[in-house]
């Protein structure tokens, strides 16, 4: 009898033991965070970028872009060329990021009216892009290394199954004391992101509002990012996503920034 | 009246452009018009400038060929009006090589604000230092070469003709001070340079982007764009009194090597840049020189650091001017010192800056502080306030202390 217990014991022993250890090595908050900061985008990207400025009396101010971005294996170059408005028209902005974590960005502007490529400081990811409720980091350049992660719970937003994940940066004095994310399972994008100030209270929402399979890429569409403490939206729109077009290395380079749209 | 014809047919062009290009025809036409009115903070708070600008670009590219071209107007209430093409090139792209032939601005180097290797163009100094600076950079008539290696820049530039520095008139109230004894009297039937192939400007440049740094290495067999002042002073022999100055102004050849860099550190960018001067022409006191100058090697450089603090961006340079093998009587100070101290933010969403901007010279005490308040009150429509304030007595600032003005400034970009 106390054989036939102490079988039953080790069967349920070595059937639970390896349960919990495929549960446990099955996700972690970190790898999904790493998901999508590595989901698939191809080799090579190029878009129209509409930024929509609108303050809380509902005025809008609109920013338009034109973005190139391509892969170098361990790096990654974009280059963004402004459209409008027209005091800014011709205005260019290179960036290199680097697969290799802690190691910053290099950043170049050029200003027409200098006619100027100048080198920035690429430390102040926490500033906001162009006068949007986006920061830097906000439009995905941040590392998963940057902060610790936490699956939350499971749950369904428009239909789609998602991870909830709560990250917190490593660095104290960081913008945001937490964000709290919905990730669509299996497609890697962040349906939804709570950003929480330092005063632990919910500072801005982001809100993807279309994505579609483009060459069998997830791509980002259209979000929303709302500052719920200032009453400020940016919307952002890509328009005209053309993917894996082989643009040539040459695109992200000083010449072109100074040639531009030409 | 062939000038005003001249004028009013620039106009006509300018105007048949842009109705041509609001057609629909493929040409890119962007610009502002702008006022910009200034008052003296001395004296009868006279108008230091009213001012109405209409500039225009017009643009168009077809694959491998693309031209530019950027008349400008400057109008103003009581003198006559000026129209000018700041820009007017053609390019030509090939597979690892750009061409750019015509009327172009160039600009080489790394500093803010200081022209060190930055010395292709020529500057307009009508209003002193006050003007944008895509406003005092004057275009000059050249033959770019880019060659291109992966982020290496291959630079050559032919200048076949000479423009040199726009000084302001003998009446303008940016007229540099002048420390003679005696009113002179100008002779400017040496300062011309002829338009003549062995007259003519050479340079080159070699430069790199990196991950680690940017970096250029220049050179170039130039004119001194700045005139040297070739002073007689002619004595009576039986009075041995002074008979009156004759200033000659005159250009002279140039030969300089120099370059600079720009490299980020833990969030600093540090910056740059060196010339040696072979050969520039300075003014002595020493009286046994005949026409009042001497000619000495020079080097200018300065280094630079730009960084961010509680929102605000910084930048600060410090500039040093040194004359090799120096001689007491040079009126120039063997070293010069100047700094420069920018610092601005952004207020609603980058709608809203306040920018001070500062030169400041070591040597005098003396310095120009431009404070200013930009606002955009749409988008391309921007109200700007500022201030230029000169501290001092003497010195490239403190000679203008006399000048202080606020002004206004209403752009509205297309």
């Amino acid at each position: 009898m106390i054989t036939k217990k102490i079988q039953l014991v080790l069967m349920a022993i070595l059937i639970a033991v390896p349960a919990l250890m495929f549960s446990q090595a099955k996700i972690t908050g970190l790898k999904i965070i790493e998901n999508v900061y590595n989901r698939e985008t191809g080799n090579d990207m190029q878009g129209d970028l509409t930024m929509s400025l609108i303050n809380s009396r509902g005025d809008q101010r609109v920013r338009k872009i034109k973005q190139f971005v391509k892969d170098f294996g361990k790096m990654e170059k974009k280059i963004m060329f402004f459209v409008s408005p027209a005091d800014v028209r011709n205005t260019s902005f290179m960036n290199w990021s680097y697969d290799e974590a802690g190691k910053d960005d290099d950043q170049w502007i050029y200003l027409p009216a200098l006619k100027k490529v100048k080198r920035i400081s690429s430390d102040s990811k926490s500033d906001y892009f162009m006068g949007s409720d986006f920061t830097y980091d906000d439009l995905g350049d941040r590392h998963p290394t940057d902060d610790t992660h936490k699956i939350l719970r499971e749950e369904t937003v428009n239909g789609e199954d998602c991870y909830v994940v709560e990250s917190v940066s490593k660095d104290e004095d960081y913008i945001y004391s937490r964000t709290v994310s919905r990730i669509i399972k299996d497609k890697w994008i962040g349906l939804k992101k709570e950003f929480y100030d330092e005063d632990e209270e919910l500072l801005k929402t982001l809100t993807v509002k279309k994505y579609e399979k483009i060459k069998n890429y997830w791509t980002i569409l259209s979000s929303e990012m709302h500052n719920v403490q200032k009453d400020h939206t940016t919307k952002m729109e890509l328009a005209n996503v053309k993917l894996d077009t082989g643009i040539p290395a040459n695109k992200f380079t000083e010449r072109m920034m100074k040639r531009g749209l030409k | 009246m062939r000038k005003l014809y001249f004028e009013i047919s620039w106009v006509v062009f300018a105007l048949f452009i842009f109705i041509n290009g609001a057609n629909g025809q493929s040409l890119d036409l962007s610009g502002y018009a702008r006022n910009y009115t200034g008052m003296l903070l001395t004296g009868n708070n006279e108008y230091a400038i009213i001012q109405n600008t209409f500039n225009l670009n017009i643009e168009q590219s077809k694959d491998k060929v693309a031209f530019k071209a950027n008349p400008y107007i400057y109008q103003y209430p009581n003198q006559e009006m000026e129209i000018g093409l700041r820009e007017a090139y053609l390019d030509i792209y090939f597979n690892t090589v750009d061409l750019r032939i015509g009327k172009q601005q160039i600009i080489w180097g790394k500093a803010d604000g200081v022209f060190i290797t930055d010395i292709i163009s020529p500057k307009d100094l009508s209003e002193f230092l006050l003007r944008d600076f895509d406003e005092i950079r004057m275009g000059i008539t050249a033959l770019k070469a880019n060659y291109y290696l992966d982020d290496n820049t291959f630079e050559f530039v032919w200048a076949p003709y000479f423009s040199s520095t726009q000084m302001p008139g003998e009446s303008s109230t940016w007229f540099p001070q002048l420390d003679f004894p005696v009113p002179p009297v100008f002779d400017y039937s040496q300062k011309e340079v002829a338009a003549a192939l062995k007259n003519s400007e050479v340079f080159a440049k070699f430069s790199a982007i990196t991950s680690a740094i940017d970096f250029e290495i220049m050179a170039g067999y130039m004119w001194d764009d700045d005139p040297t002042m070739h002073i007689t002073k002619p004595i009576n022999p039986q009075t041995h009194q002074l008979t009156g100055i004759t200033v000659a102004p005159r250009h002279h050849r140039l030969g300089l090597a120099g370059g600079s860099f720009s490299s980020t550190l833990a969030g600093y960018v540090l910056r740059g840049e060196g010339a040696y001067y072979n050969g520039k022409y300075f003014n002595s006191e020493d009286p046994t020189l005949a026409d009042g100058t001497v000619k000495k090697n020079y080097l200018h450089y300065l280094i630079g650091v730009d960084y961010t603090l509680w929102d605000i961006r910084l930048s600060s340079q410090f500039i040093q001017q040194t004359i090799l093998n120096y001689d007491e009587p040079i009126k120039n100070d063997e070293y010069e010192n100047t700094m420069t101290v920018l610092a601005s933010k952004d207020f609603l969403r980058e709608t809203l800056r306040l920018e001070l901007f500062s030169y400041i010279g070591l040597n005098n005490s003396d310095a120009l502080i431009r404070p200013k308040i930009t606002y955009d009150l749409a988008d391309g429509f921007e109200l700007l306030l500022g201030a230029n304030i000169f501290v001092g007595s003497e010195g490239r600032f403190g000679q203008y202390d006399h000048n202080d003005m606020v002004y206004t400034k209403i752009k509205y970009s297309f």
